[in-house]
């Protein structure tokens, strides 16, 4: 092929580094090049998302008949679930509270609490029964308690000083 | 109309003469328009009248709303030079200099507040630095503004002859010549890039000049081998010359209906 001279680029206006065939050329294996990679970029990204699918369906827990060990466990776990649920703080507080209330007349000998049924058995003593009332009513004044009772008293006579025994119960607020 | 496909419109101005040419561009580039007008006669070296007489053109709606391209004619507004390539490496602001010297020194301070440009050339070659009256920009982007024209390119005679025969000169050893409007620049060409560039004022009898032509080709030969000299010229000149005398004419449409030669230059940038 014949050798040409080489053009020359030279203008007092326009920039002369130009080189628009090239450039042109250029641009168009650019845009291909864009536009393959996109392609596969899609067809990657759709892959993609059926391995996840065929993934998360091969991971979800298939549904099944409890077994009595884990209904006993459950059963466990909401138990201490339950007792972990008790306001013992207050309830707490507020036996000690108005045991200091009545101090010289009754003795604390048990607190039993039921989480299930939210409710608390106190078991103590007093001289006569008019203390047990007191104290029955200083239990109803109080604001974590409610529906205080009297279950049963009873003389025990085989402490020197016959004490009267009593049973109360209360519910604690949830 | 898409601003990367705005029509064109290419002016050459030289010292004698305006061309115009109006090309719509799109999927079929074609040319819309043209014209050759004649400029009343100035002082020398003056743009006053062409552009005064430009401006009387671009009151015609034609040329009106398009990207301008310029050919400025080289006689008597454009001067070359062909700058070795420093054995220091320079940066463009060096290499401005650089050429702004040699300039100076072939031409004398006529042209030392003329606007200089240098071509993109690889490094390590020489490269052509041409100069052109500073003013010359300004005043013709003025001009074209009255008329919606955006001057994106402005460049000299010699520079977009060249370009448009490229194809049919020889890489090695030979002169590509270019007469028009009382004017010749020739530049030799040697392993596909100039390395001498000479201008001369032509007289007004073209006979005079083209045997002058012919015995610049003759001395050329003479003094390096087999050099040959191909001539862009204007049909009239060529058809006048006679054959075989040391001169290849370069010519397309040499019929008494060829264009007028500057309105052929600004056709063949679009060939």
């Amino acid at each position: 092929m014949r050798r040409l001279p080489r053009p020359v680029r030279l203008d007092f206006v326009a920039p002369v580094h130009r080189a628009p065939v090239a450039g042109v050329g250029l641009c168009a294996v650019g845009l291909a090049a864009a536009v393959v990679l996109g392609l596969a970029f899609d067809r990657k990204l759709a892959e993609r998302r059926r391995l996840d699918a065929e993934l998360g369906a091969m991971a979800q827990p298939r549904p099944s008949a409890p077994s009595p060990e884990s209904l006993k466990s459950a059963a466990e776990v909401a138990t201490v679930q339950r007792e972990l649920d008790a306001p013992w703080t207050l309830l707490l507080a507020e036996l000690e509270a108005a045991s200091r209330d009545s101090a010289e007349t009754i003795s604390l000998l048990n607190v039993e609490p039921d989480p299930g049924k939210h409710l608390v058995r106190i078991t103590a003593e007093v001289r006569a029964l008019p203390d047990a009332l007191a104290y029955l009513k200083r239990l109803q004044q109080s604001t974590v308690l409610r529906h205080a009772m009297l279950e049963s008293h009873e003389r025990r006579k085989d402490d020197p000083q016959h004490p009267l025994r009593i049973t109360l119960s209360a519910e604690w607020h949830t | 109309m898409s601003p990367l496909w705005r029509d064109e419109v290419a002016i050459y101005l030289g010292p004698r003469k305006l061309a115009l040419v109006r090309r719509a561009r799109g999927a079929k580039p074609r040319v819309v328009a043209a014209t050759v007008v004649a400029v009343p006669p100035g002082t020398a070296g003056d743009t006053g009248p062409v552009l005064a007489r430009l401006a009387d053109v671009l009151t015609d709606p034609t040329w009106h709303g398009a990207k301008a391209r310029a050919v400025v004619a080289d006689h008597p507004w454009v001067r070359y030079g062909v700058v070795p390539c420093p054995a220091t490496p320079l940066d463009a602001a060096g290499r401005l200099t650089h050429a702004r010297y040699l300039l100076d020194d072939s031409y004398g301070q006529a042209v030392a507040d003329w606007a200089l440009t240098l071509a993109d050339t690889p490094p390590g070659q020489s490269y052509v630095a041409c100069a052109m009256p500073a003013t010359l920009r300004s005043a013709l982007a003025d001009t074209l503004d009255s008329a919606r024209l955006e001057l994106v390119s402005l460049q000299p005679q010699l520079v977009v002859a060249f370009n448009a025969w490229r194809h049919r000169l020889p890489a090695d050893d030979s002169w590509f010549v270019t007469v028009d409007d009382a004017s010749l620049s020739g530049v030799h060409l040697s392993r596909g890039a100039w390395d001498r560039v000479h201008m001369a004022r032509l007289s007004a009898d073209w006979s005079v000049e083209i045997e002058r032509l012919q015995a610049f080709g003759r001395v050329t030969q003479a003094a390096g081998g087999a050099g040959r000299m191909l001539v862009d010229a204007p049909a009239w000149m060529r058809r006048g010359a006679a054959a075989g005398a040391g001169i290849e004419w370069l010519e397309e449409g040499a019929g008494r209906g060829a264009p007028a030669h500057g309105l052929a230059l600004l056709q063949r940038m679009y060939a």
